[in-house]
């Protein structure tokens, strides 16, 4: 028997158009941190896919603890001790801890002898001795729309724990978090390594891999580039071999020239559906020539922020000027039409119809204009040529070019679609809202680039993001908010990360007063 | 899975259907012809020839010569006679796939239908108004009116967030019993106990009419429903209102994002379904039929939910879905007589074709499967 727990030999699978795992063989080793590196769309996902039980590969074996298997379903996988923690939880927002953990293996009694029922005292006992034991402590009663994300993360571990996972998957988990949240959750990966644990370590953050990987595995457009142990080699080489290119990991910004002022914003309130104040008497401008970048962790009216400015909430209160114009009261479109552009959260469900094709949705804010419509009727072939030209700009890639689905193209590529469209839209104001949310390095420094390069061009740039390196690497200006209010404004210049920190969580500035 | 544990049926499947381009076309006939099978089965269960029904479907729906006819009639009267039932049949499934394209379900397509049909029939129908004048304002009435009735679902959908299909089924109550409330006290034929029959003047379709030897009934609302797929087709691929119905069916958040009123495009894709429906009730009542009977709706509306899903939700493919469905519905009765198969089996035909129809989407995924194991 080898001493590997995992071996994945020759694993290739293929998707109509895209080979997305090419003849890729790792071995994992018992009791160790694999990481696995890559861009987006290199094929980490689907191979841990693979190993979860959720697709079969075309070719190659997997080998789990010296044993050929066909890993069927994730409840295969989950019988062979393998849990995985997805990118996006899938916990029941209405359950509490106790029973989203212990939901498909309940804990069961028998009331009055006869009727089978769940055992809650016993599972909510149960989790409380687990999460003990894991220095993962959490109320097993409270439900989890009440919780915040770095708990809900810590409930989906407990869940791979509960099920005895012997081998964990991490899909990206620290995208979500805070700087703090993320320090707090490599500890816990450590302990688990300590408990022996195997550990695979899916993630673009070099970093972290630095921090606590023992060997690194990076991907290349479906193929295995390399297995580096991390400890020998530095970040550069990493990224390097990552992108398959060299790569600049700190942005070159020249110096800010401000212009006129193009946005500003002035006492504004707005509420969520439950009338709920999300954004409470925020007050800033942008000056043309400028980043505006707001730090927060999420959940703090960033969004909603957003989505007010560019007309898709209505303000409680407050007044929006462009361009010295007040827009307060008028719709999407009228405000798109006078000059923003909007790079929304959720790029699947608000940036883009999934199920309408490329041409289409980098059209989408186009469509009713010349060239692409006269009179209401739409001009097929422009959209075409607009859309061919857009994708050779931006390098937007996809199957079958300006006709394929979008739903079927890469999350980064679709990323792109969304950046394009809204850069040559031409807009005085572009807002971005996490616009590199799970793109890997390459992506992010061409993001980062673009964004600095309408800054140059004399565009007002809102940044929204929760990575603090982003806004530390891209702001002339930062505004920190946290409950809803903007708590700082200052240059960027005058901040360290380690301050913005501290008012990203609320308690900012308190030595001073002391 | 390996290629060797596949079986010959997998096989045949794959090499069928398994092209995805192919697919919008290869699945609906798929379960078709899977219909039209357990079809045979059942009939030669009750001891008759399926295929001898199935010829008498055609041959009812004057698609092919019967052995014998009646004086005047022929192959080509039974086939106008097969386009009279087709032109509603058609028309409502336009209804239906307009709306769907908007993400909404009509289901009050048959009481748009017969609010459209007993006001034309009331205001046109019963006038002396020459045929040139009376028809089109019995086009045009049974669009408004059916617009109308369609736009208050939408406007309720979008002013109140009142599902449309909880809207359109309260729609359907209301309609049948008011208009057979006033059939019943103003309108009724003491004979027929159905509403009096309209005027030869108002009728879209012009009854026994003399064509050489033949005596023929003429449709003239199938150059509307042609004209209404033609339209329909053009809207959706061509328009940007079409470009917005789609946006807003496929995902409403993104179309809102993208500046379009999200709102307005429903309401106005709940008026032209509901004037397609309206245009079906008139060629209905007042085309196929002459009269309306009370407290009944007419199943078109609903077997047109069907059939434009089964045509895959596209103008040109419900040409061929609702053919198809009025095939099988219209030679059920020389069906019936000849081969002494019960009409009703038409019904069940037609129901299977339904049911394995919606299974579309998983067959689709089914062989999805297969094709990625290979």
């Amino acid at each position: 028997m080898s001493d590997y727990i995992i071996e994945m030999n020759h694993i290739t699978k293929r998707f109509p158009g895209i080979v997305a795992n090419d003849d890729v063989s790792i071995q994992v080793k018992k009791g160790e941190i694999y990481a696995l590196l890559g861009e987006n769309g290199a094929g980490k996902s689907t191979l841990m896919s693979m190993l979860f039980g959720m697709y079969e590969p075309d070719e190659g074996e997997i080998i789990i603890r010296g044993e050929k298997v066909k890993i069927t379903s994730p409840n295969h996988a989950t019988k062979l001790n393998i849990g995985m923690v997805h990118q996006h939880f899938k916990l029941v927002s209405n359950y509490t801890i106790a029973e989203n953990i212990v939901m498909g293996m309940e804990p069961v009694k028998k009331t009055f002898g006869i009727f089978k029922t769940v055992d809650m005292k016993k599972a909510n006992e149960d989790i409380r001795l687990l999460s003990e034991k894991f220095g993962l402590e959490v109320d097993p009663t409270k439900v989890i729309e009440n919780i915040n994300v770095s708990m809900q993360q810590r409930v989906e571990i407990l869940k791979m724990l509960y099920r005895e996972a012997e081998i964990l998957i991490f899909d990206e988990p620290t995208a979500v978090l805070t700087p703090q949240e993320i320090e707090f959750l490599l500890e816990i990966i450590e302990s688990l390594r300590r408990d022996g644990k195997t550990i695979i370590l899916i993630t673009h953050k070099l970093e972290e891999i630095k921090k606590i990987a023992d060997r690194c595995a990076i991907l290349c457009r479906g193929k295995l580039v390399d297995v580096l142990d991390v400890k020998k080699t530095d970040t550069k080489t990493m990224a390097n071999l990552m992108v398959g290119r060299e790569v600049n990991l700190s942005v070159d910004k020249p110096e800010p020239d401000f212009g006129q002022e193009i946005l500003k914003v002035e006492h504004l309130t707005v509420q969520n559906g439950d009338k709920f104040e999300v954004v409470k008497d925020v007050s800033f401008s942008v000056r043309s020539g400028e980043i505006f970048a707001v730090a927060g962790v999420s959940g703090n009216g960033q969004v909603e922020l957003a989505d007010a400015i560019a007309g898709l909430l209505k303000p409680a209160g407050g007044r929006i000027t462009l361009n010295g114009r007040d827009i307060t009261e008028s719709s999407i479109r009228e405000r798109s039409l006078e000059g923003i552009s909007y790079i929304p959260e959720d790029r699947q469900n608000v940036g883009l119809v999934m199920d309408l094709s490329l041409s289409d949705n980098l059209a989408l804010k186009n469509y009713f204009e010349s060239p692409f419509s006269q009179g209401g009727v739409m001009a097929g072939n422009e959209f075409v040529n607009y859309s061919d030209k857009l994708i050779e700009k931006y390098d937007i890639r996809s199957g079958q070019g300006s006709s394929t689905i979008v739903r079927s193209m890469s999350g980064g590529n679709q990323q792109k679609a969304i950046i394009a469209r809204e850069i040559e839209r031409n807009s005085a104001l572009l807002i971005f809202v996490q616009p590199t949310r799970g793109l890997d390095i390459g992506a992010i420094e061409n993001i980062h680039r673009q964004i600095v390069a309408e800054r140059d061009k004399g565009k007002a740039v809102l940044l929204i993001s929760l990575e603090l390196d982003e806004v530390m690497n891209l702001a002339d200006t930062i505004g920190v908010i946290y409950n809803g209010k903007i708590e700082k404004i200052a240059d960027a210049k005058t901040l360290t990360p380690g301050e913005v920190g501290e008012f990203m969580m609320g308690v900012g500035g308190r030595h001073e007063k002391e | 899975m390996k290629k060797n544990d596949r079986t010959v049926l997998q096989k045949i499947v794959l090499q069928t259907i398994g092209h995805e381009k192919r697919q919008p076309v290869m699945i609906p006939l798929f379960t078709i012809l899977l219909s039209l099978l357990l079809g045979i089965v059942v009939i030669a269960l009750l001891g008759k020839n399926p295929f001898l029904a199935y010829y008498n479907l055609l041959q009812g729906s004057g698609l092919a010569p019967k052995a014998s006819y009646a004086g005047h009639k022929g192959m080509i009267t039974d086939f106008t006679s097969f386009l009279n039932a087709l032109t509603p049949m058609l028309l409502a499934a336009l209804s239906v796939l307009i709306a769907l394209k908007a993400g909404m379900f009509n289901i009050g397509v048959s009481g748009q239908m017969l609010a459209a049909a007993f006001i034309s029939t009331v205001l046109i129908g019963y006038s002396d108004l020459p045929a040139v004048v009376a028809k089109p304002l019995v086009i045009l009435t049974g669009f408004v009116v059916g617009a109308l009735v369609g736009s208050l679902v939408g406007f309720l959908k979008h002013r109140f967030n009142i599902n449309e299909v909880v809207s359109t089924i309260m729609c359907n109550y209301i309609v049948q019993y008011v208009v057979s409330f006033f059939i019943n006290v103003f309108f009724v034929d003491p004979i027929s106990r159905q509403s009096k029959n309209v005027g030869q003047a108002a009728r879209l379709t012009l009854t026994d009419v003399v064509v050489g030897d033949y005596k023929m009934d003429i449709p003239l609302g199938i150059l509307l429903a042609a004209a209404g797929v033609a339209a329909a087709a053009f809207l959706l691929r061509k328009t940007t209102l079409g470009f917005e119905i789609k946006a807003v069916g496929l995902s409403s958040k993104a179309a809102q994002y993208a500046g379009i009123r999200v709102g307005r495009t429903r309401v106005l894709a709940m008026m032209l379904s509901g004037g397609a429906a309206g245009l079906a009730g008139v060629t209905y009542y007042l085309g196929y039929f002459s009269s309306i009977q009370p407290r009944v709706l007419a199943s078109t509306g609903y077997d047109a939910i069907a059939v434009a899903l089964l045509g895959n939700s596209s103008p040109v493919g419900i040409v061929f879905s609702s053919f198809l469905i009025t095939v099988i519905s219209k030679g059920s009765t020389y069906m019936s007589s000849t081969a002494g198969v019960q009409a009703e089996m038409a019904s069940a035909i037609t129901g299977l074709i339904l049911l394995i129809s919606a299974c579309g989407v998983y067959v689709k995924e089914k062989v999805n499967r297969w094709k990625e194991n290979t």
